[in-house]
């Protein structure tokens, strides 16, 4: 493994410990721009979104819904619930590379 | 930038994942030209890239951006590889946390994992002729993200005159918003960050500063 790779990694340490940064700052504030709940859409714009209604519950299995322990509202559990959201996110990034850089084998 | 499921009618999902189909194809096949040296590398900055991504940024709108770390991706190891890596990180925020949506997942990549690494990188490519190459990379980086918020804009902008009953906002709303939260937020954040890394890679490995470059794969 090369330096650069060694201080990505280490980078990486830092960025999943200091990840409640990333809901802490913006705890007061609204969702990302087009990334609202469809009910509450509806009611701002006082209009039945009926596709949206249907299409907005095709995935439900989300493990960690909103990178959180479902439940865990308060400040700090949503911090812990960030950062285990945060190391299974990698942990699952990384497998879906490697699985894939399995299957293609570069330079081989 | 994730648009959710609902937000896109079934013809617009489509049409994404038709359009998707020969990006996703040879971006896979590109890999194969990875140095076997870059394989952690890349694998490294996925994972920086999920990251990122997670720390949402206050716009003084009241809502929030973040950045993607696309831009780096493609000048340190290449764009192709860029659009596999976000793709997999799309992927991945979709299925287990909810970012972003199954329907929308193609849109959301050629977002981010098209229009983002490759406007970005090919911005940097131009002025680094003609700037130092690191400003080069931090203008590239801003320059791919806004592109990139502005065309998931004109994306739920345009879906009331495709099909009712999804995004209800048209794009007259929907560009400037997604424009101003990148333009003032996110996409500084992206030409800090961006200028950063690639100057510690400058100057600690400059021999992988250029190894994006087809040139130096191919050598």
């Amino acid at each position: 493994m090369d330096r650069l790779t060694k201080t990505f990694l280490a980078i990486i340490g830092v960025l999943i410990i200091l990840s409640p940064i990333g809901i802490l700052l913006v705890w007061n504030y609204g969702d990302a721009w087009g990334e609202w709940d469809p009910s509450d859409l509806s009611n701002q714009v006082h209009e039945k979104l009926t596709g949206m209604e249907k299409l907005s519950s095709t995935w439900t299995h989300a493990v960690l819904p909103d990178y959180n322990v479902p439940g865990w509202e308060d400040k700090l559990h949503a911090s812990v619930g960030y950062i285990i959201s945060a190391v299974v996110g990698v942990a699952l990034v990384l497998g879906a590379y490697y699985a894939l850089m399995k299957f293609v084998s570069p330079s081989s | 930038m994730h648009i959710p499921d609902g937000y896109l009618g079934p013809y617009t999902c489509m049409f994404f994942y038709i359009v998707m189909i020969p990006f996703w194809y040879k971006g896979i096949k590109w890999l194969k030209n990875l140095h076997p040296k870059q394989v952690p590398l890349l694998g490294v900055l996925t994972a920086f890239s999920f990251l990122v991504m997670m720390y949402n940024l206050p716009v003084p709108d009241g809502t929030t951006a973040h950045i993607v770390g696309g831009t780096i991706i493609a000048i340190l190891i290449g764009p192709w590889a860029a659009t596999v890596s976000i793709s997999i990180v799309l992927l991945i925020q979709a299925l287990f946390f909810g970012d972003g949506g199954i329907t929308t997942y193609a849109a959301n990549c050629f977002n981010m994992a098209v229009v983002l690494p490759f406007v970005g990188y090919y911005t940097y490519r131009v002025l680094r002729t003609k700037i130092n190459d690191v400003a080069a990379a931090g203008i590239g980086a801003y320059v791919g993200l806004v592109t990139a918020a502005i065309v998931a804009g004109f994306e739920f902008g345009l879906q009331p005159y495709i099909q009712q009953g999804y995004c209800p906002y048209t794009f007259w709303v929907s560009v400037p918003a997604m424009a101003f939260a990148h333009l003032v937020t996110a996409g500084p954040a992206a030409a800090v960050v961006t200028a950063t890394v690639l100057w510690y890679v400058k100057k600690s490995q400059p021999e992988l500063f250029s190894m994006g470059e087809p040139e130096a794969l191919r050598g």
